[in-house]
């Protein structure tokens, strides 16, 4: 039997807003195997980005504890975090979260000087990777000059880079119109083919298609598909 | 991260922000260069006193005076406590050779001043000379040389300065009629009278008539004025004047000039006389006072351009906080694939010192730059200043040693890294998701 990748237990984070204590997420577990396309759903406010970004090491727990791939995160101090995010997650963002002076090619490898690469391995790589994302002949181009779909893949590409087990996207096709979006959940869905571990926050229901794994988030807590359903068509029944 | 990765980020980031990076280093140039003008106009003002000092005696030579009797001893450069009840102490020729025997010490010579007063005529003109006897046979041996005649000593003959001829002048002289000019005096008989009273107040007097066989050249110094004969001359018409025979040995001599080999050791060797119970005094001393003056002179200059800087340092805190504002989805983004936080630092840190650097760079090339024009201004005025006082004229204004720039160009890249500390701190320890939701 394998074990979990990821294993999450009692998580909580709270937030102070304006005097008032917002839960965003109170009391959470999960396990996620590796190798899974799992996909968050919940409406907003329901705590899925904060879960997502708890689980990357870009912000810490209240209380609770994360373990990726055996190490617990909370135990560790912020120059652990970093090369946590560095070795073990690709990040993908709803706006992309390209450097707008740089460009596609330099982008994509802006990640790896952190990790001390030369740089010729470091444009070989990243050249490599907009090869697979299907941007091999846009490497020299800007982001202004790039449609939103393609800086998407730039911006996936670069989550690539330093070879991460475990990719995490927020909205990723938010931004993005469907025929775009369909191309990035395709991607996506390649790469957890190809051996990795894929978690996606998103309201697009198109993404449940490629997922192995569903998990419905409502104010804070983790519910099942049935209540999750039951709540959506009560926030849509006219009162 | 690799350095070289961090230094082309760095340069990157600040080419991308060349308008503001140029205006806030603009404030940067100016404060260096205030700091380089100022530093090099004190420095290039000391220089020049130093030139004119150097007129004012040889500076590796030092003037022992015997004590006599009690009273407090004033000795310049320090030493032998004031105050304190001094014993006699005389300059004989065995402390002579005590002196001699001090460490560092080229040649101790001994002279004596006429007691009497003496005049001197030439011709028709009439003239007060400054006799000293030297107990040399050649004042070459004092390292005086001469622009007409020898250096030698003898007797019968007398070596004089050039400006002992400017002391003569021509008694029967009418107001409003022209004075005569200085007479040549290169190998003329001059006559040297000298006078003595007795107990009744009546006159004896002394003529001699004495050749002129040397002019020495100019030193701006005690030689320029005087007339040199030997000692044992000095000392014979001292003798005459006090009916008595004088004993060096017992007496001691009423004055001795001790040469330094090292320039360096003046103040030591003159402390040392000093405590040996001895008057001493060196020009060093007076020199040493005149150049912590403009030590203190370098600092006030350095700091009014110090402030400048700390405006300029304000103005970078500023662009920096800026800029990380602006940033701050850059920097969640850098945190999110791994830049740690000493990356961040590093990188926020460079560019403030960046900034400061490129300041630096452009406010010593101003500042040299206009260190040079003021050199050329002020030293075609001041030459034409000097002509017309009759003086040398000042060789530099301005002027600006190779460690100032050096240390200039560090300084300003140093203001800029501390006037980046606290927002490259900021920048650094932000929570990433909050900068990645910053908007």
């Amino acid at each position: 039997m394998t074990h979990p990748f990821v294993h999450i237990t009692s998580l909580k984070k709270y937030y102070q807003m304006g005097g008032t204590t917002v839960r965003a997420l109170d009391g959470v577990d999960l396990e996620i195997m590796p190798n899974t396309f799992t996909v968050v759903m919940g409406p907003s406010g329901s705590g899925k980005s904060t879960l997502l970004y708890l689980l990357g090491g870009l912000d810490r727990a209240t209380s609770g504890d994360i373990r990726v791939n055996g190490q617990s995160l909370t135990d560790m101090d912020e120059n652990s975090l970093a090369l946590f995010r560095r070795r073990t997650i690709g990040f993908v963002f709803q706006s992309f979260n390209l450097i707008p002076s740089m460009t596609a090619l330099q982008n994509v490898a802006f990640p790896m000087q952190f990790a001390g690469m030369s740089p010729a391995k470091r444009s070989e790589q990243a050249g490599r990777l907009l090869e697979l994302v299907g941007l091999g002949d846009r490497t020299s181009h800007r982001p202004t000059e790039l449609s939103g779909g393609q800086q998407q893949r730039v911006a996936i590409a670069r989550a690539l880079v330093n070879d991460p087990q475990l990719i995490l996207a927020d909205e990723p096709t938010g931004n993005l119109d469907t025929a775009s979006g369909a191309a990035i959940m395709q991607l996506l869905s390649d790469l957890h083919c190809s051996g990795r571990t894929v978690l996606v926050v998103t309201h697009d229901a198109r993404m449940m298609r490629f997922a192995t794994h569903q998990i419905y988030l409502l104010d804070g807590h983790v519910v099942s598909e049935e209540d999750y359903q039951s709540a959506a068509l009560e926030v849509m029944r006219p009162s | 991260m690799r350095f070289i990765d961090l230094l082309r980020l760095i340069f990157g980031n600040l080419s991308r922000r060349k308008a503001r990076v140029a205006l806030t280093a603009i404030g940067v140039v100016i404060g260096t260069a205030a700091v380089v003008i100022l530093v090099s106009l004190a420095i290039g003002l000391q220089k020049n006193a130093n030139e004119q000092l150097y007129g004012i005696g040889d500076l590796t030579q030092i003037q022992v005076s015997p004590t006599y009797g009690e009273g407090p001893v004033t000795v310049a450069g320090g030493g032998a406590g004031a105050g304190a009840p001094a014993q006699t102490k005389l300059l004989t020729n065995s402390a002579l050779d005590e002196l001699r025997a001090i460490p560092g010490v080229e040649w101790v010579v001994p002279r004596e001043f006429l007691m009497s007063g003496g005049y001197v005529k030439f011709q028709k003109l009439e003239g007060w000379a400054n006799i000293i006897g030297v107990a040399v046979d050649d004042l070459a041996d004092l390292g005086l040389e001469t622009s007409q005649g020898s250096t030698a000593l003898g007797r019968g003959i007398i070596v004089v300065g050039p400006m002992v001829a400017n002391n003569f002048y021509d008694p029967r002289l009418r107001p409003g009629q022209e004075p005569p000019p200085p007479p040549d005096l290169y190998d003329q008989q001059i006559q040297f009278i000298i006078s003595k009273w007795d107990s009744q107040g009546n006159e004896t007097r002394k003529t001699m008539s004495l050749r002129v066989t040397g002019i020495l050249t100019e030193t701006r110094g005690e030689s320029d004025w005087t007339v040199y004969v030997p000692l044992d001359q000095v000392k014979a018409w001292n003798e005459w004047t006090m009916n008595r025979r004088i004993n060096y040995n017992k007496e001691g001599y009423s004055m001795a000039v001790v040469k330094v080999r090292d320039v360096d050791r003046v103040i030591e060797i003159t402390d040392q006389i000093a405590d040996m119970g001895f008057q001493a005094y060196t020009p060093q001393a007076f020199v040493q006072g005149i150049n912590n003056f403009y030590v203190i002179l370098q600092v006030i200059f350095g700091g009014v351009g110090a402030i400048a800087l700390l405006v300029a340092a304000i103005g970078i805190a500023n662009t920096m906080a800026m800029s990380i504002l602006e940033r701050t989805r850059e920097i969640g983004l850098m945190k999110a694939v791994g830049a740690t936080n000493r990356d961040v630092l590093a990188i926020f840190l460079g560019e403030a010192s960046g900034i400061g650097f490129i300041g630096g760079l452009g406010g010593v090339l101003v500042g040299w730059l206009a260190g040079q024009a003021i050199n050329v201004a002020a030293i075609v005025y001041l030459a034409n200043q000097a002509g017309q006082a009759g003086g040398a004229p000042p060789s530099v204004a301005v002027y600006t040693p190779l460690w100032l720039p050096v240390f200039a160009l560090l300084f300003s890249t140093l203001i800029g890294m501390i006037s980046g500390l606290y927002p490259a701190l900021r920048a650094a320890t932000m929570i990433p998701v909050m900068a990645l939701k910053y908007e």
